[in-house]
């Protein structure tokens, strides 16, 4: 068969070389880089099989139907947001081609068309968040801003039951640096009292008896991070390194 | 594997799961749906000391945590004697209906009570059903009981009627086009219906119908939210509506926190008035734009219709 892929030929070995007494020189230009991947590692698969959101990943026999609907991929246009792609490189363990999209993984918006049609039951959804949370942990991706919003959200709920929609703006802003201008702040805040609909801070709605409730659900989330991290080693920086 | 949702046994009087932005940021939405409501004689009973559901973020950090807090709303609803639960958010709609997909599974129903009972909720046997306000009008009431009880016809409106990601979606946690009754899945038109009742024509080819707000990344990824906020606002246009109808608080927060970039970005002419359905309908049903809240939106909507000759 012929070679067709003239990238993988090697063209400077040209050399002289006598084989039992007869002289083989020549031009040696069939020697091919190994194609085959060898560093697979079933570490991300175990791991995103072994989370409850996460499980449904061994179901998946990449059809593409959550990719072809996807609202990312398709409609916001961001091809390399393939969660079909994601989840074959986290099945066959490629975490070095996986890592690659480290930036993009958490850009699911969560819309879950790809839950909705999956013939194969997988909860496509949960399962790239999980891919996410793996790249995250184990130090391939930085911390992603919707890994910050998740995180502010839901600390922000868990200290009164209900959420404090305004200081969650506030705190994610602080978080991100970034700051809408005071006199906009102003015409907001201004505009929600008006209306009744001002509750933060001291005049924020509380859960009756959350103090409680509180406390046990921030000690149920400490445990699941713990666990979560478990046998985690954080990985080396991804080739190139991050941004 | 877990069982199909079902909508199971009905109560005259459901139980009502505001959510924290029926109670904050979506006020309109909620005193609207109780006029709405009360216009067509169904009631609701509201979960007092309810907690927010946990929407789409904290599953992200801890599965028992996304199950626990939609989990412990249940439960109180099915301490006042309900098997019914209605929420107006599609967000709540998701969260509490994927929790009761968790707690089908009898290990995690044990781990979650635990948890609950810890912090001294009552335990839950996973046997309260879920369904989105805009379900519960359209069944309860129907086309028909809307069109008998409007004052005031929306004649001269074009509406888009933008349903959102998570009203149906995904029917294996919401039972929307599994359980008879329910609306499509991929073509939702409950919300059509009850806008024609109230006299108003609803574009049919509206394209941005089930697409995503950007949800929880409204804050957090700017440019594919305010990319999706906008496609809602520019369909709508390009489908000859002059006004976008939601169903959920998240949806209309979204659109209307982005209106000044969507104006930089996409040019005034996309731009839209946005409101609740249930401001539409309550307007319909005789309720003054002061009363429906109408003001309250960002987007100004009563500005729209005094011109078209409401009041």
């Amino acid at each position: 068969m012929p070679i067709v892929e003239r990238s993988l030929v090697e063209v400077d070995r040209t050399e002289a070389l006598e084989l039992e007494g007869i002289d083989v020189s020549g031009d040696w230009n069939t020697f091919l880089r190994s194609r085959v991947v060898q560093d697979l590692d079933l570490k991300v698969a175990d791991w995103v099989k072994g989370q409850p959101q996460g499980e449904t990943i061994s179901r998946c026999w990449q059809c593409g139907t959550c990719t072809a609907g996807c609202c990312l991929h398709t409609d916001f246009g961001l091809e390399e947001f393939n969660p079909r792609y994601f989840i074959y490189l986290a099945q066959i363990g490629y975490e070095e081609e996986l890592r690659r999209y480290a930036q993009t993984v958490w850009r699911c918006v969560s819309c879950n068309k790809c839950v909705e049609r999956c013939p194969k039951g997988v909860k496509v959804e949960e399962v790239i968040h999980t891919i996410g949370s793996y790249l995250t942990l184990t130090g391939a991706a930085p911390e992603s801003p919707a890994d910050r919003f998740d995180r502010a959200y839901t600390e922000n709920l868990l200290r009164r039951g209900v959420l404090d929609e305004p200081d969650l703006f506030r705190t994610y802003e602080r978080l991100e640096g970034r700051r809408t201008p005071a006199g906009e702040l102003l015409r907001m805040g201004l505009k929600l009292l008006g209306s009744g609909r001002l509750h933060t801070g001291p005049l924020a709605h509380r859960t009756r008896g959350w103090r409680r409730m509180g406390a046990v659900l921030r000690e149920a989330l400490t445990e699941d991070e713990r666990r979560r991290r478990e046998g985690l080693a954080p990985s080396p920086p991804p080739p190139g390194g991050p941004p | 594997m877990s069982a199909a949702p079902s909508r199971g046994p009905t109560d005259a009087v459901p139980a009502y799961y505001p959510g924290c932005s029926l109670d904050g940021l979506g006020k309109a939405y909620e005193v609207s749906s109780q006029q709405v409501l009360r216009a067509l004689g169904l009631s609701l009973d509201r979960i007092v000391d309810y907690n927010c559901c946990g929407a789409t973020e904290v599953k992200n950090l801890s599965q028992d945590v996304s199950v626990a807090l939609p989990a412990r709303n249940l439960a109180l609803a099915r301490s006042m004697g309900r098997h019914q639960v209605v929420a107006a958010c599609n967000g709540c709609v998701y969260s509490l209906t994927r929790a009761n997909d968790a707690v089908s599974e009898p290990a995690t129903r044990t781990r979650i009570n635990t948890t609950l009972e810890r912090g001294g909720a009552p335990a839950y046997d996973g046997t309260a059903s879920v369904q989105h306000v805009l379900e519960f009008i359209y069944q309860r009431a129907g086309a028909e009981k809307v069109r008998a009880r409007v004052r005031r016809p929306l004649e001269g409106l074009t509406i888009a009627p933008y349903y959102g990601c998570l009203y149906t979606r995904p029917k294996r946690y919401t039972g929307v086009g599994k359980v008879p009754g329910t609306d499509d899945p991929e073509h939702p038109h409950f919300l059509d219906e009850l806008l024609e009742a109230c006299g108003a024509r609803v574009v049919k080819d509206y394209a941005a119908k089930t697409i995503c707000c950007g949800g929880g990344h409204a804050i957090s990824d700017l440019e594919v939210s305010v990319a999706f906020s906008a496609s809602i606002l520019n369909e709508a246009q390009r489908a000859g509506a002059d006004l976008v109808a939601t169903i959920c608080p998240l949806g209309q927060i979204n659109i209307e926190n982005h209106l000044d970039r969507i104006r930089t970005q996409f040019g005034p002419e996309v731009l839209r008035p946005v409101a609740y359905f249930t401001q539409l309908m309550s307007l319909a049903f005789g309720s003054s734009l002061r009363a429906a809240r109408l003001a309250n939106n960002f987007s100004r909507p009563d500005l729209f219709l005094r011109a078209k000759g409401f009041s």
